[in-house]
């Protein structure tokens, strides 16, 4: 046949086959496909990659590999058969470690995509964990240290977002079969958009040292139009609240109600403060809203104390960061403040979540010592804490979620006032702690935060009410400097050797208490 | 004030105070800052970890015995921004460190200073002037 009768004949099949693929889908103002929503994988690879009958807790499923199985090297295929024979206990899963790449992406829990030129983030209602995949040419800065979820860096090839993923550790599974892959693979992830509402996933693994040679998975994610927001599911908090290790606290954690002994609560007081002006300098986007993309970190100090403080044993001297009320001293409860003065005692230091490694709650998130990633992809400001957990700032929807769904980062809605990005929560479960010196929080809290831009950076302001511990609102202020830099992972859980440390204090505390009685 | 010099005033705090630059859990709760520690010893593993890395060095003992010792440090991702690499703490190293021991008696303490033998500081400023 020659070229043209080709074509010819190819000519109808495509105008068949092409329109939907190629017309049908979003796409940015650029006409790049828009992969942004929420999606969720259609498969049983969480399971296996490869056939599988069923067993407790695992689905049956047909492979997902081109070709069937994967092509082990004969000693990877005995040591992945004896991950799977010892799977309830050496499936990092089980232990709620991070996932790794490409198991998350199979794991049946929605997730969500969001794009911006520069980036692409994927963040999982998961434990809160999250993907940055860098899409704008970045080099990749700190070399040389592998993490849990890899370092992704992406590029569009037509209309398929292509992810190269480099420096996954080894003591993450692909599945809950026990099949692995060690440090030196190199997987490339392939994001095509067959319709508006189904991405082809693939990924090709490229790891000598175990297989034969690069093998390729396949399956479908399908855009779920049931949510407009991921939920949360932390898996060691649940784990934890389940087996006693974390205990309830009644008087703070969703639904407590307000104490009979509290000070009524006058939800009108608080000095009208003038928010810090805005310069004219600051980075815009193309049209005209203040540009607050960035690694940031306020380098912890608040994370030590909100009020002044001058003689505290150990802790630096500081100013605080209460400017209302303007004496600088957070309006507690009576029986509030007592609990947090008893929370700075040793015994306490096991009750900080933050100790279990769950995430830090809202506002604590921002003064962590650990930095934070800004992004504002269309409808949206995604705050992604390199302590694995995220923010989704909406910046749509005006109502909250209902009443009775309660979340350890709240539900945040996102508004501009001029160049100010005003920020309301609330739903919060009132597991947080404010800080490590345990200021006191309670499901009641509600948050309206400001993030005033300025030239390098930006000025957080939270304004907290939450009529169960305080007498009236409060508001915290203090800088937020852009830094160079990109963001690295936190697996805090993963490598937490300080647990068993701050129980035994505890342990030891309550065995004296006990003797005593 | 200017958020540069915000920063500066962090990382000098960091500097002297146990409790800046921890990150996920009171110190004060795990360390006794009044069982202060000095320990020589030679690096068995580092342990790039966070929100804590951790050094493991064996201390021999008055009585001839060997303990492993087990030293918090601030995060593997402070170190890894200010430019340091796995290889610039190989086994076999003997570093000098000053820290606080851990309130449970396990041979464990949160350390603030590491030195070489040869007084050169480890870990505390910029990657590169160590290894020039």
């Amino acid at each position: 046949m020659k070229v043209r009768q080709f074509l010819i004949c190819l000519v109808p099949l495509l105008a068949g086959a092409l329109p939907a693929m190629a017309q049908d889908i979003p796409r940015t103002a650029d006409g790049t496909p828009f992969l942004q929503g929420i999606w969720q994988a259609q498969t049983r690879a969480a399971f296996s990659l490869e056939d599988h009958v069923a067993r407790h807790d695992m689905q049956a499923g047909q492979s997902v590999v081109a070709g069937g199985s994967i092509p082990y090297q004969d000693w990877a295929r005995e040591k992945q058969q004896a991950n799977f024979a010892n799977r309830a206990e050496l499936d990092p899963l089980n232990k709620c470690y991070l996932p790794g790449v490409p198991r998350i992406m199979a794991m049946p829990w929605p997730f969500q995509i969001f794009q911006t030129p520069e980036h692409v983030a994927i963040t999982f209602e998961w434990t809160q964990v999250y993907r940055l995949i860098y899409a704008g040419g970045q080099e990749q800065m700190y070399p040389g240290f592998e993490h849990w979820m890899g370092d992704s860096r992406g590029h569009w090839e037509g209309d398929t977002f292509v992810v190269v993923v480099r420096d996954s550790n080894d003591r993450s599974w692909m599945d809950a079969a026990g099949n692995f892959h060690s440090i030196g693979a190199v997987i490339t992830e392939r994001y095509t958009m067959e319709d508006a509402d189904t991405i082809r996933y693939e990924a090709t693994i490229d790891d000598p040292e175990v297989f034969t040679e690069p093998w390729t998975i396949s399956y479908p994610l399908v855009r779920q139009t049931d949510m407009d927001r991921l939920l949360e599911y932390q898996c060691q908090a649940e784990v934890e609240e389940a087996n006693g290790a974390f205990e309830r606290v009644d008087n703070l954690w969703y639904p407590a109600s307000i104490p009979e002994e509290n000070i009524p609560f006058d939800a009108s007081a608080g000095a009208d403060l003038p928010l810090p002006a805005v310069p004219a300098d600051i980075p815009r986007h193309a049209d005209g809203t203040p540009d607050l993309t960035g690694l940031y970190t306020q380098g912890g100090i608040a994370n030590y104390g909100l009020e002044k403080r001058e003689n505290l044993a150990l802790f630096p001297p500081a100013n605080g960061v209460i400017i209302d009320p303007v004496d600088g001293v957070l309006p507690y409860q009576r029986w509030a403040r007592a609990e947090m003065l008893e929370r700075r005692e040793p015994w306490r230091g096991y009750d900080d979540p933050t100790a279990h490694c769950f995430v830090a709650g809202i506002p604590r998130s921002h003064y962590v010592p650990s930095p934070y990633m800004i992004l504002q992809p269309p409808g949206y400001t995604v705050v992604l804490h390199e302590r694995m957990s995220y923010r989704v700032i909406d910046m749509n929807r005006r109502e909250h979620l209902p009443d009775s769904i309660r979340l350890w980062m709240g539900d945040a809605l996102g508004h501009w006032e001029g160049d100010v990005l005003v920020i309301e929560s609330a739903n919060y479960n009132g597991k947080a702690w404010q800080n490590e010196l345990g200021d006191v929080t309670s499901h009641a809290q509600t948050v309206r935060e400001y993030y005033i831009p300025q030239a390098d950076g930006f000025v957080y302001r939270a304004t907290v009410s939450d009529p169960i511990a305080y007498s009236r609102p409060w508001t915290m202020q203090m800088p937020m400097p852009r830094q160079d830099g990109e963001l690295l992972e936190v697996a805090c859980l993963e490598d937490n050797n300080d647990l068993e440390h701050l129980r035994d204090v505890r342990d030891e505390h309550r065995a004296t208490l006990s003797e005593e009685q | 004030m200017k958020l540069q010099g915000i920063a500066r005033l962090l990382l000098l705090s960091c500097i002297f105070y146990p409790v800046s630059g921890f990150s996920h859990h009171s110190f004060s709760a795990e360390f006794d800052i009044e069982q202060p520690i000095a320990l020589t010893g030679k690096v068995t593993r580092m342990q790039w970890s966070n929100p804590h890395g951790w050094i493991y060095i064996d201390v021999e003992n008055d009585d001839g015995s060997v303990t492993n010792w087990a030293l918090e440090t601030s995060a593997a991702n402070n170190l890894i921004r200010r430019g340091w690499k796995r290889e610039d703490l190989p086994a076999g190293t003997t570093i000098v460190v000053e820290g606080f021991r851990a309130r449970n008696g396990t041979p464990t303490a949160n350390i603030r200073g590491i030195q070489l033998e040869d007084g050169r500081r480890l870990f505390s400023g910029n990657a590169e002037e160590l290894r020039n």
